[in-house]
């Protein structure tokens, strides 16, 4: 089932003199990881604001095509009442933060008011999340005094708030240590097991490659690879196109010299590798 | 003679909090060092104490062997010049040219000196072609680099970028390396915060590795990626070929060539 | 360790504030003005804040009261104004207005400082919402209350910047002045890039849905609440009954 669908979307910004997304069909199919790849001026950031119904309602513009979220056109949908539906978290953790509140407890739990959650359900959220996220020592603190990195995690902590069925994170680990960066992909494996469908941009290729199911590579405003990540995380055409392949792809299909069944994870390397070259 | 020197600096900030304890490092011209390690760590703050915006609490910075107590940060920018991780912190003017010119202008060079030190920073930065356009008709990422070259043509001796790979695509990535590169070429010292291990193994020759506060250990990246007990200790993971080569059962591997090499032998 | 004066409904501490207020208006004699001033130091001794409404008090009100002090007994001539030097004067119709207006504003300013130190932000918005103001309302006070902590943590990051590439910040008057445009350019942008950016991180957030809002901290009314504000007004009934002093 696609949960969210993009038929023949073209997306022009106002004062730009071309459209940065072109004529884009996309099919996101429930409970999926998919990863977003790309160069800087691709259209990533944009295509995430179409799926989450954000362009045109909030930006001038034209747009067309059509953007169906389960199968009903989203701008349909009230654009407050669908961040019960579909999460969404950009960049920049600075303007993650509301501005509103001045501990980190009320910033999780702000969405949830906004919904109209009752408080003893807000309140258990609210601890669970922190747990989650490993905000308990910093609960108390004005989310503004944060790292960059901890202002992500409240960020992603205050979405995940909302239950929503569809999560779009563009770049959640720019600002973090690789730990952290570990982490929050941890959660957004657990995410994927309660059934939400993820959609991440993200330039750290080699993790993708461990937790994407299906992987997206816009070029120009245009998709030019959709596929399994086995299919396009092991296709050196991507290095073409604004495209980066896993360490252990590119080890092996430029060294090793072998283009068939290349591995695309750490663990998969290995065991190819422990079995023989000539496997 | 070093060029930059940390003699057992500590800082702690006014309500007590201790952000880096006794550090001590060398830093001569020409070398590339990248400075790892999880946030919180102290690397931001020890290396805000090499340029003055943050004064130790205890230890001395000498730049070129002298005391820089006596010194305002904006005089010690001069010489070790620092590019911020968000841009949009820097960035005034209203064309990139004049961006750039900001710093060599107010050093009061002569106008043509000025002029090739714009052209020189805005060509290794990929930016001789949008010079008389508005910084923020560039994307972020761009951004970035207006400010690197910013820094550049002020032609401090040591060049600090913090977190210059955050966001980066690998077009830019391979850019920032290309700078790096003829940075040290020109007898500049560049010290690099960055958290891409792949990143450190290409481009740096000597890498400090910061936890609890502390510099932890100092080394090639051979010699810190394959210090297992450092890694654990600071929370830091291999780089992907050394995992791979780790696994593997092969020691000492950096590159993968090198790796190449083992594997078919 | 929290006192439990915090705790009070915020109209209730407003109660406390309008009743010393119309009890000033309508007094004549300084005696009541400095009787309720008493009054507001009692308070904020037993909310434990002393220390900071003397502070906050001597910072703003003493000032003032100086100035009109020192205008209307040397400066503003009345009828019985004995000329000391040039326009200096010396009127003692003057020191009584002084003393008069000057107790006046003491009284008046002394309870709302005590307000302002007792009541949170935070309480002040949870009233309001329990009062049902619409929540774009209260949005617009909170943010803007932490616009000024905001700007000011962002104005010292791009201070921190332009210092790094040269920007004298350091010094005279003139040296800071200088460095004022650097400073202002990219926090004004920025502000407004952020500001852009937040819009869609409050819709993330569910803002505009047009859903009934619940709270996740709010404040109750107890008996005490309820006495005290019986309390001042029987006080208020008492004051213009038995004549206004």
């Amino acid at each position: 089932m696609s949960i969210i669908e993009l038929k023949n979307v073209t997306y022009q910004y106002p004062l730009d003199s071309e459209a940065i997304i072109k004529e884009i069909d996309l099919s996101i199919e429930n409970g999926k990881v998919y990863g977003l790849i790309g160069n800087n001026q691709a259209g990533k950031t944009t295509l995430c604001n179409i799926m989450r119904g954000f362009i045109p309602e909030m930006f001038l513009g034209e747009l067309t095509g059509t953007v169906m979220y389960k199968e009903k056109a989203i701008q349909q949908y009230n654009i407050g009442a669908l961040a019960a539906e579909i999460g969404y978290s950009s960049q920049n953790p600075f303007t993650q933060i509301s501005g509103v509140k001045d501990t980190v407890e009320e910033e999780i739990a702000y969405g949830m008011e906004n919904i109209g959650i009752s408080p003893e359900i807000m309140e258990q959220k609210v601890q669970e999340l922190i747990e989650l996220f490993k905000l308990e020592e910093l609960k108390e603190k004005n989310p503004f005094e944060l790292s960059g990195g901890q202002k992500q995690r409240v960020a992603l902590a205050s979405i995940v708030a909302l239950d929503p069925e569809v999560v779009i994170l563009d770049e959640p680990t720019s600002q973090l240590d690789p730990q952290s960066t570990e982490e929050i992909f941890e959660i957004i494996a657990m995410l994927k097991k309660q059934g939400k469908t993820i959609i991440v941009v993200e330039h750290k290729v080699d993790l993708l490659a461990e937790y994407c199911d299906e992987i997206v590579l816009l070029e120009d405003g245009r998709i030019v690879k959709n596929g399994s990540a086995h299919q396009v995380l092991s296709d050196p055409d991507i290095l073409e196109h604004g495209g980066a392949l896993p360490q252990v792809s590119l080890f092996y299909l430029k060294h090793l010299k072998q283009n068939t069944s290349v591995p695309i994870t750490m663990a998969e390397a290995i065991r190819k590798l422990m079995g023989g070259v000539s496997q | 003679m070093s060029i930059l020197t940390l003699e057992n600096v500590s800082f702690s900030y006014p309500n007590g909090f201790e952000a880096t304890r006794n550090v001590s490092a060398e830093f001569q011209l020409g070398e590339a060092v990248a400075i790892i390690g999880q946030n919180g760590a102290g690397k931001t703050t020890t290396v805000k104490l090499m340029n003055g915006l943050l004064r130790p609490t205890q230890g001395r910075v000498l730049i070129d062997e002298k005391e820089t107590n006596s010194l305002t940060t904006a005089q010690m920018a001069k010489r070790v010049g620092y590019v911020f991780q968000n841009p949009d912190d820097q960035i005034f003017q209203d064309s990139i040219e004049k961006e750039i010119a900001f710093g060599p202008k107010k050093q009061k060079l002569d106008a043509s000196i000025v002029q090739t030190r714009v052209q020189e920073a805005a060509e290794a930065c990929g930016l001789e072609n949008v010079l008389q356009e508005h910084p923020y008709n560039l994307p972020y990422s761009k951004r970035k680099f207006i400010t690197i070259a910013a820094v550049m043509a002020m032609d401090p001796e040591v060049v600090i970028l913090d977190e210059p790979t955050a966001g980066q695509d690998r077009e830019s990535t391979e850019l920032l390396g290309g700078l790096i590169k003829s940075l040290t070429k020109k007898n500049k010292t560049v010290i690099t915060i960055t958290h891409d291990m792949e990143f450190v193994t290409k481009e740096f020759h000597r890498v400090l590795v910061f936890a609890e506060k502390k510099l932890q250990k100092e080394g090639t990246p051979r010699e810190i990626f394959w210090d297992e007990e450092l890694l654990q200790r600071s929370a830091l993971k291999q780089p992907y070929i050394c995992q791979l080569a780790n696994a593997l059962g092969y020691q000492e591997v950096m590159t993968m060539d090198e790796l190449e090499k083992r594997i078919t032998a | 360790m929290a006192n439990p004066i915090d705790k009070w409904y915020p109209s209730t501490k407003l109660m406390i504030v309008l009743t010393v207020i119309i009890v000033s208006m309508f007094s004549t004699i300084p005696l009541v003005q400095y009787v309720l001033f008493g009054f507001a130091i009692l308070l904020s001794l037993c909310s434990g804040k002393i220390g900071r409404f003397l502070n906050t008090f001597f910072k703003s009100i003493f000032v003032i009261v100086l100035f009109i002090f020192l205008v209307q007994v040397f400066i503003v001539k009345n009828d019985d104004s004995q000329p000391i030097w040039w326009f200096i004067g010396y009127s003692q119709i003057g020191l009584d207005t002084s003393i008069g207006l000057a107790s006046r504003i003491v009284a008046i300013s002394s309870i709302i400082i005590w307000f302002f130190q007792v009541t949170s932000v935070k309480d002040i918005v949870a009233a309001l919402e329990k009062a049902r103001i619409p929540k774009k309302v209260t949005f617009v006070i909170s943010a803007t209350i932490q616009l000024v902590p905001q700007m000011t943590k962002l104005s010292q990051t791009i201070t921190d910047a332009q210092r790094a590439r040269g920007i004298e910040t350091e010094g005279s008057v003139l040296v800071r002045m200088k460095a004022f445009i650097p400073m202002m350019g990219p926090l004004v942008l920025t502000s407004i890039q952020q500001t852009d950016e937040r819009v869609l991180t409050l819709e993330a957030r569910g803002f505009s849905a047009p859903i009934r809002k619940t709270a996740y901290y709010s404040m109750k009314k107890t008996a005490l609440d309820y006495m005290i504000v019986i309390a001042c007004l029987l006080g208020l009934i008492a004051y213009f009954v038995g004549g206004p002093l």
